[in-house]
């Protein structure tokens, strides 16, 4: 037994030795392919020298190549046979190449503008106000406000249970000593809007609302010599069987004819939009069928730390809000009216946003006056911003101490009545 | 690919013959006979694959972007992974910000007018010693070195014209040579039309426009040499930005090695002649003048 077992052990080094005995020829012989080795008992380490460029073929025309192809084998002199390449008769997705992009079925000569939820536009609120042809009006509307501050619309300790939501959110939500940004604002959000749903019994137009998450937006329009489209989601809808009442009366609107559009040379209002040439043309899509029983947008609920992989700034939030809030009453427009723009609509199409980091509150009023958006003549749309509302300043686990002394204190500081009441007329517009 | 070896490893270490290669076996075994048998020559294997080692993929991009590139540290090696230049390695991580030398880059669609670009930001980069500042005109923003009282908000000219009369360019704006008056503090020279600015780019330096003469134009580099270029090349008008740089402390050796440094060798060597007086005329004026252009080609 021990004699075969050498013999065997013989016959596998003699294998050994000629594999690498090969691998070497192969190696002084190809300078292209693989160049690493992972043997270790040679020098396999020198540098190989570049491969040599290619000749240059000389085509004469009219004069024919003697090759070697009809002698099936290679022959010194005789030039190289070129063949047409293969292609397969039959599909194989995993070989599938795309055809060029002039050649794709929705290619157009004319590009169009993209806005997504990702997009983060250079120049922030006035770049949006450009591209929507919109009036701006720092600060909510009156009415609104009065419908804020009436005693009978506020909920039965309405301070108390707010802070109660805050701490909530900021402390006792999860079992995290310091719970995240993204986590505490969507809680917030949720707990204010729970709130606000109390006064149903008040007002039981409140019930005819649903929450829709994760829709699916897409609207159309020129602006100028340009086609933009605005797609993606954005996160939370509040959907109503009614419309909201406008805002403003004709004669409001009539005078925004009078207003200027902000212009910001030399940067050009597309900057930062997505630029394609693949794309439907007239896509309008509200995100719901036709037959949907809320089809009526009326409040767009946005967090600033929703997306971990955007993070946008302050006025390009902002700036997003505005466009997705004129999206929505855009594409209600279009089924409503037609996709034929118009100077003025009948029936203004209202539309709120309200965007939140977790302590700072943007609110938003959108009326759609017209669809007519090539011009920067005529009737604008309207849009009432308010920026930069403090729930509360401070919402500290631990102190902050500085110089031994408390500046301030654990837990909720700095608690302003005032968000949560325009949060809840904007809320109550349309149900009171 | 570790694993591959391995196994290939394994496969010429077992002892009966692998069944695959009946016919190329017995091809082998004649050799065999031939070459002396020895075991010894493998003396191990590798169980880990290497690294791809200084490969420059973060270079290797078409199309212009404003992000920051991360970039990989060569520690001075070069792509056969011999040091190439010593005294560096280590430092904080850096990304690589793509500057746009070629100033007069126009806009697709938009060729051969003056264009004006707005300052966005202006912002330390840790890959030179000046500035950057990225503009924003058009559809396009871009990197560009900003010059000494480029702020944000401003707005900065470029042009390619040269007209009859010298223009009033302020800070920040470029021209070709030919547009400008004689005594302009320049920058971001380029020395051939269209290659894209090579000169004066450092933090705190600019250049002189002596003069002009027939199509070309003298500059008087930061090292009083003095280069003759045509007079299309474009410039920027103004100092580079950091002017302070050259009185920066570095405090402490470590702070060296912050910006991946490494120290040198500490060995006493005797001052020779390098190291005294010198008198030396100027260099005389050197010429890129007859050089083909970029556009020729």
């Amino acid at each position: 037994m021990f004699p075969e077992t050498a013999q065997c052990l013989k016959a596998a080094s003699s294998l050994f030795s000629q594999t690498v005995y090969l691998k070497e020829l192969r190696r002084l012989s190809a300078h292209g392919g693989a160049r690493r080795h992972f043997g270790v008992s040679r020098c396999l380490t020198a540098k190989v020298p570049p491969a040599p460029k290619p000749r240059q073929k000389v085509e004469i025309p009219g004069l024919e190549m003697v090759t070697y192809g009809e002698r099936m084998h290679y022959v010194p002199g005789l030039s190289k046979p070129i063949y047409p390449g293969w292609e397969r008769d039959y599909k194989d997705p995993r070989y599938y190449r795309s055809p060029p992009v002039q050649d794709m079925p929705l290619y157009k000569e004319k590009p169009c503008y993209v806005f997504s939820q990702r997009t983060s536009m250079l120049e922030g609120v006035r770049q949006a106000l450009w591209l929507t042809k919109t009036k701006l009006i720092s600060g909510l509307p009156p009415q609104l406000v009065s419908l804020a501050e009436d005693p009978a619309n506020q909920i039965p300790d309405q301070d108390e249970r707010v802070q109660n939501a805050i701490k909530h959110a900021r402390f006792w939500d999860t079992t995290v000593e310091r719970p995240g940004k993204e986590k505490y604002s969507n809680t917030l959000l949720i707990n204010l809007m729970h709130l606000c749903a109390t006064l149903q019994s008040v007002h039981p137009a409140i019930g005819r609302r649903i929450l829709a998450e994760k829709y699916l937006l897409a609207a159309t329009w020129k602006r100028g010599e340009d086609l933009f489209q605005i797609r993606g989601q954005n996160r939370l809808l509040h959907n109503c069987m009614d419309p909201l009442p406008e805002v403003s009366g004709k004669q409001e609107v009539a005078d925004t004819a009078d207003h200027v559009l902000e212009t910001f040379y030399p940067v050009s209002p597309t900057i930062d939009l997505q630029k394609i040439h693949m794309y439907e043309e007239e896509v309008n899509c509200s995100g719901f069928r036709d037959d949907y029983p809320y089809p009526h947008a009326h409040t767009l609920y946005f967090l600033e730390a929703a997306d971990a992989r955007c993070k946008l700034r302050i006025d390009q939030f902002r700036a997003n809000m505005l466009m997705f809030t004129f999206g929505n009453a855009l594409a209600r427009a279009h089924k409503l009216y037609g996709t034929q723009p118009q100077c003025v609509l009948d029936r203004p199409i209202t539309v709120q946003a309200v965007g939140t980091n977790g302590r700072m509150f943007q609110f938003m009023v959108f009326q759609l006056n017209t669809t007519d958006l090539s011009g920067d003549n005529g009737v604008k749309n309207q849009v009432w911003l308010d920026e930069d509302v403090e729930l509360y300043e401070f919402a500290k686990v631990q102190p902050l101490i500085k110089k031994k002394q408390v500046k301030v204190p654990a837990g909720l500081a700095g608690y302003k009545p005032d968000a949560f009441s325009k949060f809840l007329a904007l809320y109550l517009h349309g149900a009171v | 690919m570790a694993l591959s070896c391995l196994t290939r490893a394994l496969r010429s270490l077992t002892v009966s013959q692998p069944a695959l290669l009946s016919s190329q076996a017995a091809a082998q075994s004649n050799l065999g006979a031939q070459m002396p048998t020895t075991v010894g020559h493998c003396r191990g294997f590798l169980t880990t694959a290497p690294l791809e080692q200084n490969k420059t993929f973060w270079k290797q991009r078409e199309k212009y972007t404003i992000r920051p590139i991360g970039m990989k540290k060569t520690g001075g090696r070069d792509h056969t992974g011999r040091i190439r230049t010593h005294g560096i390695g280590g430092g904080h991580k850096q990304r690589y910000r793509w500057v746009d030398f070629q100033r007069l880059r126009y806009e697709s669609g938009k060729e051969a007018q003056p264009f004006e670009e707005k300052v966005v930001e202006v912002r330390y980069d840790p890959c030179r010693s000046a500035d950057v500042a990225l503009v924003a005109g058009g559809n396009r923003k871009r990197w560009i070195i900003a010059t000494e009282n480029m702020q944000a908000g401003d707005v900065i000219k470029t042009s390619g014209v040269i007209g009859r009369m010298a223009v009033l360019a302020n800070e920040g704006d470029a021209y070709p040579l030919g547009a400008l008056p004689v005594g302009t503090l320049v920058n971001n020279l380029e020395i051939q039309p269209g290659k894209g600015s090579e000169y004066i780019r450092a933090a705190g330096t600019n250049g002189v426009l002596l003069r002009k003469v027939n199509g070309t134009a003298i500059v008087q580099l930061p090292s009083r040499q003095q280069v003759q270029v045509l007079e299309t090349c474009m410039v920027t008008v103004g100092r580079v930005s950091n002017i302070d740089h050259n009185k920066e402390i570095i405090g402490k050796a470590g702070r060296n090695r912050w910006f991946g440094v490494r120290p040198s060798s500490g060995l006493w060597q005797r001052k020779g002649g390098w190291a005294g007086r010198k008198i030396k005329p100027l260099p005389s004026m050197k010429s890129y003048v007859n050089l083909p252009s970029i556009a020729a080609k």
